[in-house]
């Protein structure tokens, strides 16, 4: 399956600084797709973007579509459903963009291997920007993962 | 004769509430069915048998009929919501209802590895390519109206599902819904599992009534064992299962809130709910209470702290509930909005099954804690708004986190420093049931054990009833308050697809 090539190439950071600097008044913005897990994850990103995380505060957001984002964000282990939905969401992103896995089922399936409907996690599949592990992963640790990926971006530009 | 007489006149099985019966009878069965008002559980199949589960009085009772030919007399034309579990047979098994109301597919849609994988013989994959095609039903089909897509992925924190909305006149005229976006296939990774594995599965069928699933599935384990845990751990299991209706409720809450536009009142529920969470999490091991059960006893990172954290999260509430209520209450147009959506009967509520809050909001007196011998001297029966508005199930929601955390501090005395642990099961072959009052209804587990492990296993959850309910009260709704409308009955497509 085709599914995501590719991603957040040394280019992004280059290219996404000349338009958007980083910071609190130019977000990352993060569209979020739950690939079909529990929704543990999808529960604490909502806990990250509330009190008393300051996400905004941190440089980032979450959008509704995918053409206003950033990076992709993805939880929940890979359904053979979701995977069409989720390289539509990826092709509808403007360049240059990313990819982001949280939680262990979005990385290589968690509890959720590959069956008949699961396709497993992103892992082996495609290049993954940042991988936040955990069952779920608490939203300190996403946003910690999240601020890592900035600070080591924006080191290395 | 009434349909309890009819199943046990049935023959017996060496489940002492569970009788076979032949062909007719179960035609029989679903032609009483049509006159009577018993609760209807669920409808599963093994491979061999289709198994139909009810709750005269609260005690189970499960009529058994051989698949002929792959093929079964449907229950849906006599209880409503059947359809649902109808769907899922012929996804899974392949096996066809007759005289079904709906035989469209639920979670198969052509692009899974094999077709009726959990059958004897499954069939080859599914030949589809890209997203999904939607089917809709005949009368969908006939609406006039501008057509408005909304799913599967909205960027929004929600599991996945897709929703078809025909608007005319500024309204929705007709809806539906497709779902097995997140099918994860649990009744198959379940079937031979060890029964820990098999609880961290039930463990993640739906985040947020993570411990409901736990717990139900524990009990069925020990009652088909024969066993019971003791007092110590069955009211550990009471405080869990308080504690995630009170994490459960105020996400809820905020989610609600969110959806009216009202941010200042969803920051404050999440403030709180941070709050408990934060200081729960180091004593239960995990911040959304999974893996906090296992068959015959819990599993806790700091058990004998468990008394100190149900007293300290009484403390944090108490302190803040106050000024919570009041905010919801009296915040400015909040009520107006949720007052004037979602209205839903109770009788109507009734015949598609779906209990818990929204019920409880509709003025239909459920609640199966009432049930639960472990809840004696906390559960208390309390009652508020019953017009089955959204503003009635929200408000609610804040009256049982409150009770919620009446109860927590009642079970901080008793549990003392009990440290609770686990009693090893004799894992002997046999059949159980286990109920329990979930944050959004009843969660019951029917567990078939076999040479020491899970032969088969069926969940009952209300976010199937909720599917039907939410797609029966979308009309006559803008189209923007399709996800309010979702959030306030309990949709969620992680516990329904499975």
């Amino acid at each position: 399956m085709g599914l995501i090539r590719a991603v957040m190439q040394t280019a992004f950071w280059k290219d996404r600084q000349k338009r958007k600097p980083l910071g609190p008044r130019w977000p990352l913005l993060l569209f979020h797709v739950d690939t079909g897990g529990c929704g543990g994850c999808g529960m604490e990103l909502q806990a990250m973007a509330s009190l008393p995380y300051d996400m905004q505060g941190a440089g980032f957001g979450f959008v509704t579509s995918p053409r206003a984002a950033d990076v992709l964000l993805v939880t929940g282990p890979l359904t053979r459903s979701m995977a069409p939905v989720l390289q539509a969401a990826w092709d509808a992103m403007p360049n240059p963009k990313g990819l982001i896995s949280v939680g262990n089922c979005a990385l290589d399936g968690g509890l959720f291997s590959e069956n008949y409907a699961v396709m497993g996690g992103l892992e082996r599949r495609v290049t993954v920007d940042l991988a936040i592990a955990g069952c779920p992963p608490s939203p300190q640790d996403v946003l910690n993962g999240l601020c890592a990926m900035l600070g080591s971006a924006a080191q290395s530009r | 004769m009434d349909v309890v007489s009819l199943i046990c006149a049935g023959e017996h099985t060496q489940t002492h509430w569970r009788f076979r019966l032949d062909e007719l009878a179960w035609r029989d069965m679903v032609d009483l069915l049509r006159q009577d008002d018993l609760p209807f559980v669920g409808l599963w199949c093994d491979g061999e048998d289709v198994h139909a589960l009810f709750l005269p009085d609260g005690q189970p009772l499960a009529a058994t009929l051989r698949l002929e030919n792959g093929r079964y007399p449907a229950l849906s034309p006599a209880r409503v919501v059947s359809s649902l579990y109808e769907r899922v047979i012929y996804d899974l098994y392949g096996a066809e209802a007759m005289w079904a109301l709906d035989v469209r597919p639920l979670l198969d849609h052509d692009v899974w590895s094999a077709s009726a994988p959990l059958s004897a013989a499954p069939g080859r994959g599914g030949q589809h390519k890209g997203i999904l095609a939607f089917q809709p039903s005949d009368a969908l089909l006939a609406a006039k109206g501008r057509v408005e897509d909304v799913g599967p992925a909205t960027g929004s924190a929600v599991p996945p599902f897709y929703t078809r909305l025909v608007l005319s006149g500024g309204v929705v005229a007709n809806a539906e819904t497709q779902t097995g976006y997140a099918h994860r296939g649990i009744a198959a990774r379940s079937r031979h599992a060890r029964v820990e594995d098999a609880c961290r599965l039930a463990g993640r069928v739906a985040a947020g009534s993570s411990v409901a699933h736990q717990v139900a599935f524990c009990k069925a384990v020990e009652n088909a064992c024969g066993a019971r845990v003791g007092t110590e751990v069955a009211l550990l299991r009471v405080a869990l299962l308080e504690m995630e209706r009170l994490f459960h409720h105020l996400y809820k809450l905020a989610a609600l809130a969110r959806l009216a536009g009202v941010h200042l009142v969803a920051s404050h529920c999440m403030a709180l709910r941070e709050k408990l969470v934060a200081q729960a999490a180091p004593v239960t091991g995990s911040r959304l209470l999974m893996d906090v059960c296992t068959p015959g006893g819990v599993s806790l990172r700091e058990a004998s702290q468990m008394g100190d954290l149900c007293a300290s999260l009484y403390e944090l509430g108490r302190q803040a509930y106050p000024q919570l209520a009041l905010l919801w209450r009296e915040y400015p147009g909040l009520a107006v909005l949720l007052g004037n959506v979602g209205r839903v009967q109770a009788d109507e509520l009734e015949r598609i099954g779906l209990d818990g809050p929204v019920a409880r909001a509709s003025g239909w007196d459920c609640d199966g804690r009432r049930m639960i011998p472990a809840y004696e001297g906390l559960w208390r029966y309390t009652s508020g708004r019953q017009d089955g508005t959204a503003e009635d199930r929200a408000l609610l929601l804040l009256d049982e986190v409150e009770e919620s955390l009446r109860m927590l501090d009642l079970a901080a005395a008793r549990i003392g420093l009990n440290a609770g642990g686990s009693t090893p099961l004799s894992m002997e072959d046999g059949e159980g049931i286990g109920l329990v009052e979930g944050p959004w209804g009843g969660v019951l587990y029917w567990v078939r054990l076999a040479h020491g492990r899970v032969a088969e296993a069926f969940c009952r959850k209300p976010e199937t009833s909720a599917l039907l309910a939410f797609e029966q009260m979308l009309p006559n709704h803008a189209a923007a308050d399709t996800a309010l409308l979702a959030c306030s009955l309990g949709m969620n497509a992680a516990a329904l697809d499975g």
